[in-house]
């Protein structure tokens, strides 16, 4: 076990783009307030970090894992690069209980874009009034309209490398590059949905096909969801931290943060967190959680205090609860030729289709499913426990490999008060409560996933698969600090600023009350710019 | 089973732009650093061994690649997956209390140790678990199919291909940073890929 | 057919190939030392006759050695305006084979990305080697007559290419749409080996001295074919450039000042004149080293790739093709000797 030591102090921090470089840092002292302490440098913290950093706002990051070096750190090996994920213990159950670890939950600056499949949607329009236009789950205190701008900032600022004509949703301004080569496995997809006769395309990555800076483009090496070590992954540990230090951010790695305080007056005074094993203290005028779904509840309930005894701005009792995830029902099928679908980002080709079209439902919500491409690590525990598959006969299937491919969802599942996040009675080495989950499938759920199985299928067999066979995942975690118009039915309101406590504010995948059928990094960075700016625009009318 | 690939050696390329400084370190490590037995007792060790051996057998090797080693280091890191389900015991409890039982189940079916069974009535121990129909009381309150299945088959199918041998087994291009792949398309290879020999495999 | 047999045959077919072209390559000779221009000039007299007095245009005062001589006289007064023209088919000449040299090497490099799938992949090699070796070689005689065979094969060679590569582009999914413009077969670089043909062919009629003037290609003609080349080149390099997101802004150039050539040309060819304006000859003459500075930007282009040139076996094969600019410089040359004959056509035409 590597023993870490924090690489940013002393008035630097490391240099993404250069081995063994830095780059200048200021640093803040804990007794002195920061304008934003930021707990979290994922898709939300690492983004927000950055546009309040350059709207002038002394901005200082906790983020519990390492600050990464991608061109040093990140072997070319599934095994090694374990070490990306959110490995402490949590526990997970229910009826359907939710893989966590490097399913979902990224370790260190960047968050899980650092592992993440770089797939950049938008939400269909409808989605942000799913309960006034479609007739379930909740209205969002937010529009489409609200939202787009920000989804272009940060469609530029990713540099998402995307199709020129993008079959649905209402068009938009180009993506700034263009989309990738094809590969085999996307080329099986489009065949299948030409033959169905639906729609198919490119799925907008956020990686580049196209030098930018000094990173250099996509080499299609496949190792994507291990970290990018050719730092064409625009994630937001090379996008969006250089630009927050550079504005004057401070990033502190190594930093678990513990406990948020209140002052006398109710308002936010600080965080506890522990770096180089011991616990200190940043003052702060205004604080974000930024943790994403399972850790950003967890602080709030663990920082209960005689004004909040059921966890920090949970006077509607709804921190930790309607957990939503996307369920992955999957299919996969047999070709005569040769996939080898390693090759290039995991998931190169998309069909939306069912998320656009609303009859021949008997579910409400949707669904997008792309083409695949795991590792033999990865996908070998796939085989393993979805048939169930061992001894010779698992060798014997894992021969396959380059010839396999499969259809995954991205599947949108119900908003419930049941699937929820708690405090357990275990605590970790920080001494903190770890998080229990609890997650089940509603009726919904799971018609919705039945639809998208058959309909995989369906194109894997239009596409020449044989031997079709299913398995079941989750991915993204997401709604466990909703935002909301009314105190009573959400945490925070639409900038993310919680109800309770004025300067406490929430940035990550908390904050969605509906999932939709698309992933989410690129919405959450959306909302994280939305904030920014309308931080900036409160603070400039002294509402802040 | 016939080799697919053969001829075909990943580490061949350990010293072209397939390899880059920090993955030929790693693979170093896993090639010959094996880790020692620290955390299982030599009886743990020797059942864990034997059960691997049905789950991933390798008759056809002379140097297999070594699983319970890694499976050992794992329990004396205590560095699992980041998750388990309420109802499981914590990672380490878990795997001794798994064996254990197992162990027993092999007695209340067979009336001898694991060990001590032929490799078809090993098998049978397995498959009877992964189907969910222990025997053994021992079990609780571990559910058999949930440890086998996620714990113990997960586990080592996933020590066992993230070996170089199984990427040459399957025809796997391995690492490739900073060379990375040029063709994507159906039935196209990077002049330094695996070859399949002979025709691809026609459906049973 | 399995990768493997594909494979074979393509190696097989392959090295028929380059076997034929250097056969080709050996029959043409394009290193051998010929005649001297004199020699050629007392070679070609007997032949021609006294001049018209039309052609009396360029005169150039007779040699030295040739001083004395009647016949020697004659060939002085006779051979200035075949120098021009022979000065052009050279020029002709040599825009060919520099095509031909561009495509031979992107085809290579492109066909071998290809996998040599398709077994015609090859004829484009032995086309534009054929084509290169002639072209070679007359740039350095250009009077003495090249077979047509090879700038004829290349013409014909290119045209079944843009048919390939056509269906290339319409059969993956996808059909006609941007993905696949962008990777899929380049429908321009076929149409770039019948230029090579094409301008071959009229070097040749352009440099053979036994055809009697109104038999030559037309500087009109050959003006419009370097527009189209230049135009066209440029578009293929818009295309790929917008693929590339102009990432850079030097990637403007070959999109910018091609264009305008082409436009300068084409007015220069219609216009009544006799001289070509100083202003389409400068902007060929820049056009000529956009060639250049497009391979020179091509190469930082496959450094920057990650790996640089040491990764080389792939940033070859992904990053910024570097024999595409020199087409440029190949098309600019041939536009610089369309005016030349141009300018030639309109003498002829208003001296009495």
């Amino acid at each position: 076990m590597t023993e870490r030591e924090p690489r940013t102090g002393d008035g630097r921090a490391p240099d993404v783009f250069r081995r063994g470089g830095w780059v200048p840092m200021r640093e803040y002292r804990d007794a002195d307030a920061v304008d934003f302490a930021i707990v979290g440098a994922g898709a939300g913290g690492a983004t927000l970090a950055c546009k309040l950093a350059e709207a002038g706002f002394s901005v200082m990051v906790l983020e519990a894992g390492p600050f990464w070096r991608p061109l040093e750190d990140f072997a070319s090996d599934e095994e090694a690069q374990q070490q990306l994920y959110w490995l402490d213990e949590r526990l997970s159950g229910g009826a359907d209980p939710l893989a966590l670890g490097g399913n979902n939950s990224g370790w260190g600056v960047g968050g899980s874009t650092v592992h993440f499949s770089m797939i950049s949607l938008r939400f269909r329009p409808e989605w942000f009034q799913s309960r006034s236009l479609l007739g379930y789950g909740l209205d969002w205190p937010i529009t489409y309209a609200d939202l787009a701008p920000y989804y272009e900032e940060a469609e530029r600022a990713l540099a998402i490398a995307g199709p020129l004509r993008y079959p649905w949703g209402p068009p938009h301004r180009r993506y700034p590059y263009r989309a990738h080569e094809m590969n085999a496995a996307g080329l099986v997809l489009a065949r299948g949905a030409e033959r169905l006769g639906v729609d198919w395309a490119a799925v907008p990555l956020a990686t580049l096909s196209a030098p930018r800076g000094k990173s250099p483009p996509c080499v299609y090496r496949g190792f994507c969801n291990f970290g990018c070590s050719t730092n064409a992954k625009q994630s937001a540990l090379v996008v969006w931290i250089p630009r927050a230090l550079q504005a004057g951010a401070e990033v502190r790695d190594l930093a678990m943060a513990g406990r948020i305080e209140l002052d006398s007056q109710g308002r936010a005074d600080g965080v506890h967190y522990r770096r180089g094993g011991r616990w200190r203290y940043q003052r702060a005028r205004h604080i974000v959680v930024a943790g994403y779904a399972i850790e950003t509840p967890r602080l709030l309930l663990n920082s209960a205090c005689p004004r909040f005894p059921h966890g920090l701005a949970n006077s509607s009792g709804l921190v930790g609860t309607h957990l939503t995830t996307h369920a992955g029902p999957g299919v996969w099928a047999r070709f005569d030729e040769e996939i080898r679908w390693n090759k290039g980002p995991p998931n190169m080709a998309v069909c939306e289709h069912w998320n656009y079209v609303d009859t021949g439902k008997d579910f409400n919500g949707g669904y997008a499913f792309m083409s695949q491409g795991p590792l033999p690590r990865a996908w070998a525990q796939v085989v393993c426990t979805a048939r169930p598959l061992w001894g010779m006969a698992l060798r014997e299937a894992m021969l396959d490999y380059n010839y396999m491919n499969g259809l995954v969802a991205v599947a949108e599942t119900e908003p419930r008060a049941v699937n929820r996040v708690m405090l357990a009675d275990e605590h970790d080495q920080h001494g903190l409560p770890i998080a229990h989950v609890e997650f089940s499938y509603s009726d919904n759920d799971r018609r919705l996933q039945r639809h998208a199985s058959r309909f995989m299928a369906q194109m894997l067999e239009a596409a020449g698969g044989r031997e079709l066979w299913p398995s079941d995942d989750t991915s993204h975690i997401l709604g466990t600090c909703r935002m909301g118009s009314n105190p009573e039915t959400s945490v925070v309101n639409a900038d993310g600023r919680s109800w309770d406590v004025p300067n406490l504010w929430i940035c990550d995948g908390s904050l969605f009350p509906t999932c939709g059928g698309v992933n989410p990094s690129l919405t959450i960075q959306a909302l994280a710019c939305r904030i920014g700016q309308r931080i900036t625009d409160l603070a400039a009318r002294g509402e802040l | 089973m016939s080799a697919r690939y053969p001829g075909y050696d990943v580490l061949a390329k350990w010293d072209s732009p397939s390899f880059d400084d920090a993955t030929r370190q790693v693979l170093e490590q896993r090639l010959r650093a094996l880790p020692p037995r620290r955390f299982l007792s030599p009886t743990e060790w020797e059942l864990l061994e034997a059960v691997n051996r049905r789950l991933l057998p390798q008759p056809d090797r002379e140097d297999p690649i070594p699983i319970t080693p890694w499976i050992d280091a794992m329990l004396y890191n205590g560095q699992g997956e980041g998750f388990r389900h309420p109802d499981m015991l914590p990672m380490r409890e878990a795997w001794r209390h798994g064996l254990v039982a197992l162990n027993d189940e092999a007695h209340c079916r067979h009336g001898r140790s694991y060990t001590e069974l032929d490799a078809q009535a090993q098998d049978a121990v397995i498959q009877a678990l992964v189907d969910g129909h222990e025997q053994s009381p021992r079990w609780r309150p571990l559910s058999a199919k949930r440890f086998l299945v996620q714990q113990m088959l997960k586990t080592a199918a996933g020590i066992y291909y993230a070996h170089p041998t199984a990427w040459n087994e399957i025809g796997f291009g391995g690492p490739a940073s900073p060379r990375g792949y040029v063709r994507l398309g159906l039935d196209q290879r990077d002049a330094w890929e695996a070859r399949a020999a002979g025709p691809a495999r026609s459906p049973a | 057919m399995s990768i493997d047999r594909r494979q074979a045959s393509a190696n097989a077919l392959g090295a028929a190939t380059l076997g034929l072209t250097l056969a080709a390559v050996l029959m043409a000779r394009p290193w051998s030392r010929g005649p001297t221009q004199t020699a050629l000039r007392k070679r070609s007299s007997p032949t021609l006759g006294p001049p018209p007095a039309h052609l009396a245009g360029d005169i150039v005062h007779a040699d030295a050695s040739d001083a004395g001589q009647d016949r020697s006289a004659i060939a002085a007064t006779t051979v200035p305006s075949r120098t021009g023209e022979a000065r052009a088919a050279s020029q002709l000449y040599l825009s060919a084979a520099m095509l031909a040299a561009s495509v031979l090497s992107d085809s290579a490099v492109e066909h071998y990305r290809g996998g040599y799938d398709n077994p015609g992949m090859f004829a484009s090699l032995a086309g534009a080697a054929l084509a290169l070796a002639w072209a070679a070689r007359g740039a350095r005689h250009p009077g003495n007559p090249a077979p047509a065979l090879p700038f004829g094969a290349a013409c014909a060679i290119g045209a079944a290419g843009i048919g390939f590569h056509t269906y290339n582009v319409l059969h993956r999914p996808g059909g006609l749409s941007w993905s696949n413009l962008f990777y899929g077969a380049p429908l321009a670089a076929p149409a770039a080996l019948s230029l090579a043909g094409l301008l071959g062919l009229a070097a040749r009629a352009t440099g053979n001295c036994t055809s009697p003037p109104m038999r030559q290609p037309s500087g009109r003609a050959l003006c419009a074919i370097a527009a189209i080349g230049l135009a066209g080149t440029s578009v293929e390099a818009a295309l790929l450039h917008f693929r590339g997101a102009y990432h850079h802004p030097a990637m403007w150039l070959p999109v910018a000042l091609p264009p305008v050539g082409a436009a300068l040309l084409a007015v220069d060819a219609m216009r009544p004149a006799t001289r070509p304006r100083l202003l389409t000859r400068a902007w060929l003459t820049l056009c000529s080293w956009l060639g250049a500075a497009g391979t020179a930007l091509h190469a930082r282009g496959v450094a920057r790739q990650m790996g640089g040139w040491r990764n080389w076996s792939q940033n070859l094969l992904s990053g910024p093709p570097l024999p595409a600019p020199p087409a440029f410089s190949a098309l600019a040359l041939a536009g610089q000797a369309a005016l030349s004959l141009r300018a030639r056509d309109i003498t002829q035409t208003e001296t009495p």
